[in-house]
């Protein structure tokens, strides 16, 4: 009781210091902030200035974000009890458990969600959302498909691969620029020579390639966890 | 060559993933003619900026102080040469499993990338996901064993690390806030203007709490042991050599960039080092198993770091502490991987049961012996030199120098301990075919003796230091040394060896994953009193 009493008083102090500290700053510095604004469209061709930011400015830091979520699949599969043949063995969610309601809905629901995920990958340079975010779309859609169909086999071993492959695609064609502009990680076309709708063609590959290694990696954690569940 | 920081970050990242791809013993030969490659890339890279290091800036993208920058200086550079060359013997010594293993090699080496990425970023973003990645990577390392005891660690670890990362993660925030931007070169030229701000000094304190966690300062090392007791021999020497000191790295790269700041934090962490070292050699006295004595010398040779890192920039102790890293690598990786082959051999850890190693391996037992003197600091080995340096940064300051002094008694006390197992009869073991083990083992003691005895020029060439007022053969040298193991010999016999009360309270001392938390909002709230109330 005392323990958690002089807890709570540390926690207020240091919560006192933060706001002190917000306080003191009259207002926020937008240096890097403002020059996305004004340049952002322009210089990457993505009307979506957070894709802009992912997929070109920052490119470097994505593709290591894209390796936590490869290092974390390939890790929860070496590291969950069962062997990858076993998982691929059927499946999993208690059929009688789930109520039909639920499984008539998620008929429903599942090619709309696919088609919405997807709608998000492609469109992530003119609209909100991108790989990463339709990527999650997609595979709670898939994970949706896990309740329609109980029996439904996964062959994880296959998914994997084809992550791996995927994230080495995406390496290869981050790295491209290399060649047609002299630097690495950024759009293979130059934004001084070609116009916008050229450039966006480069953002719409990548966007695919990083949606689908997105899904297919989240579609591997869930599946491990379902059988490590049981 | 200006790409080549580029390419040895993803050299060993792609090979990692071909690797893991083909599953092929032939293909997994390529993780060391990659390695071979970045050696090279890394020693052309060396001669062609070396001191020019200013022309090594380049951004990713050419968009400047909007994009992401990667530059090396003389530290970074010695850093990558120390990862290159331990990635070296940690593959050699694992390569007869690792032929067959090859997802152990895939982690090995994606760790590998992004540690050398960790070193040259010039981007606090940046920093922060090459931190996430290392801690991932580390924790499926550390469970790598699948038994209960790894499990328990790899998640300790996880969790505790990922609150210090988040609070590094915060501190980014609150300077984004301020400068508009991340780029640690605009941030360390801008820094004096807002030096007084609360942000600015509120953000000192929750990225040092950041890197005390990575780095196991005192009251938040309490995952180290855990971590790399458990982990294989190996992984425990790459991980106490060299993934402990990323944090110590990013110590340095943080005050650098903090340094226009009205900051003043010379005494505040010297205290903070000494009493890690102090309570990792208390810990050391009184473990039994042999890895978990490595293990708490490896949180009392950081303390020692730290006195000296904890002063200012080119002043020789800093130079000091940053020397004893170097020489900590080695010999602790010597430690560890001489720990690794006894163990297997022996099946036991405990210090108490294994007898007679010098006549059953003599080799193994005289690389061994080097890593000892080593880390007590005998003159002719490398643990002398940066000690040496250090103590003569606080030979006048009393109190100080004598809290060295004790460290360094309670070192050798507990290596006089672990040194019980040479002695003894000769014992049947299992016959080890180690040669790849043998010869790393061979390379980090050369290594260790060669710097103990060249150190003049190795500093000359390395850091630009002028190392000549630290002299080997002088009589107070040996005087000291000598009285130091003397003391420990007696300490060891008289207290130690009887194993009182307190000595297996010491031991059996475990702390939960909630005091954990708990010291470490303490130790945060202490840092703000003392850096911001204050």
């Amino acid at each position: 009781m005392i323990r958690n009493g002089f807890l709570l008083l540390l926690l207020l102090v240091l919560f006192s210091v933060f706001y002190f500290s917000l306080q003191d700053l009259l207002e926020f510095q937008k240096t890097s902030a403002s020059y996305f604004l004004e340049y952002g469209l322009d210089e990457t061709g993505s009307s979506n200035l957070v894709t802009s930011i992912l997929l070109d400015y920052r490119l470097f830091d994505s593709l290591f974000e894209a390796g936590i979520l490869l290092i974390a699949v390939s890790g929860i599969i070496w590291i969950s009890k069962h062997e990858i043949e076993e998982k691929n063995a059927e499946f999993m969610i208690d059929k009688f458990k789930t109520p039909d309601l639920f499984v008539t809905f998620s008929r429903l629901v599942y090619p709309l969600m696919l088609a919405f995920g997807f709608y998000i990958i492609i469109n992530g340079h003119v609209s909100p959302g991108g790989g990463f975010q339709g990527g999650a779309i997609v595979a709670t859609a898939i994970l949706i498909l896990y309740y329609i169909d109980a029996e439904k086999e996964t062959n994880i071993k296959l998914i994997v691969t084809i992550e791996k492959y995927l994230y080495l695609t995406i390496l290869v064609i981050a790295s491209l620029s290399f060649f047609t502009r002299g630097t690495f990680f950024t759009n293979i076309f130059d934004p001084g020579t070609f116009d916008t709708g050229t450039q966006s063609i480069y953002l719409i590959v990548l966007n695919v390639l990083v949606g689908f290694k997105v899904a297919l990696g989240l579609w591997t954690i869930f599946t491990a966890f379902l059988k490590e569940g049981r | 060559m200006l790409f080549v920081p580029v390419y040895i970050i993803f050299i060993p990242i792609f090979t990692a993933l071909v690797i893991y791809l083909f599953k092929n013993r032939y293909i997994n030969y390529l993780a060391l003619i990659a390695q071979a490659a970045i050696t090279i890339l890394l020693v052309l890279y060396h001669y062609a900026y070396t001191g020019n290091y200013e022309n090594t800036l380049f951004y990713f993208g050419d968009w400047h102080t909007a994009g992401i920058s990667l530059v090396n200086d003389e530290i970074s550079e010695a850093f990558l040469f120390l990862s290159v060359f331990s990635w070296w013997m940690v593959l050699l010594y694992t390569f007869e499993k690792g032929k067959t293993d090859h997802h152990f090699l895939f982690f090995l080496m994606f760790l590998q990338g992004v540690f050398l990425g960790l070193l040259q970023s010039n981007d606090l973003f940046n920093l922060f996901v090459f931190l996430e990645l290392t801690t991932i990577i580390v924790t499926i390392l550390i469970a790598y064993k699948k038994t209960g005891d790894s499990f328990r660690a790899g998640i300790y670890y996880l969790l505790i690390n990922t609150s210090g990362v988040l609070m590094f993660l915060i501190g980014i925030i609150l300077l984004y806030n301020t400068f508009g931007t991340i780029n640690i070169q605009y941030i360390s030229t801008a820094i004096h203007v807002y030096g007084e701000e609360t942000a600015v000094l509120f953000a000192y304190v929750l990225m040092m709490g950041g890197i005390a966690v990575k780095s196991a300062f005192f009251p938040v090392f309490t995952w180290l042991p855990k971590a790399h007791g458990v982990s294989a021999s190996a992984i425990s020497a790459l991980l106490s050599g060299l993934v402990v000191k990323g944090g110590l790295y990013l110590f340095i790269r943080m005050n650098e960039m903090f340094a226009g700041a009205n900051i003043n934090y010379t005494e505040f962490f010297y205290w903070v080092g000494a009493l890690t070292a102090v309570v990792g050699v208390m810990f050391a006295l009184s473990q039994k198993d042999m890895k978990q004595v490595l293990a708490y010398h490896t949180i009392s040779q950081i303390g020692i770091v730290m006195m000296g890192l904890s002063s200012l920039h080119d002043s020789a102790m800093f130079y000091g502490g940053l020397l004893h890293i170097f020489n900590h690598a080695l010999f602790k990786s010597l430690l560890f991987l001489g720990a690794g082959i006894i163990i297997k051999a022996y099946k036991s850890k405990k210090v108490g049961e294994i007898r007679g190693v010098m006549r059953t391996m003599p080799f193994v037992s005289v690389f061994m012996i080097v890593g000892m003197l080593s880390i007590t600091g005998a003159p002719f080995f490398n643990g002398f030199i940066s000690k040496s340096i250090i103590k003569y940064g606080i030979i006048d300051s009393g109190i100080k120098y004598w809290i060295l002094f004790v460290v360094n008694i309670g070192t050798a006390t507990s290596f006089i301990k672990l040194s019980q197992i040479f002695f003894g009869k000769k014992t049947m073991t299992i016959r080890l075919k180690a040669v790849p083990q043998r010869v790393t083992m061979m390379t980090l003691a050369f290594a260790c003796v060669v710097l103990g005895n060249f150190y003049i020029q190795i500093g000359e060439g390395f850091f630009g230091l002028p190392l000549q007022q630290i002299t080997v053969t002088e009589w107070a040298a040996f005087f000291d040394y000598a009285l130091a193991l003397s003391i420990g010999l007696l300490f060891y016999k008289l207290v130690i060896e009887p194993d009182y009360k307190p000595v297996r309270y010491i031991r059996n001392f475990k702390m939960s994953f909630e005091t954990a938390n708990y010291l470490f909002v303490v130790f945060l709230v202490v840092m703000s009193v003392y850096f911001i109330v204050l």
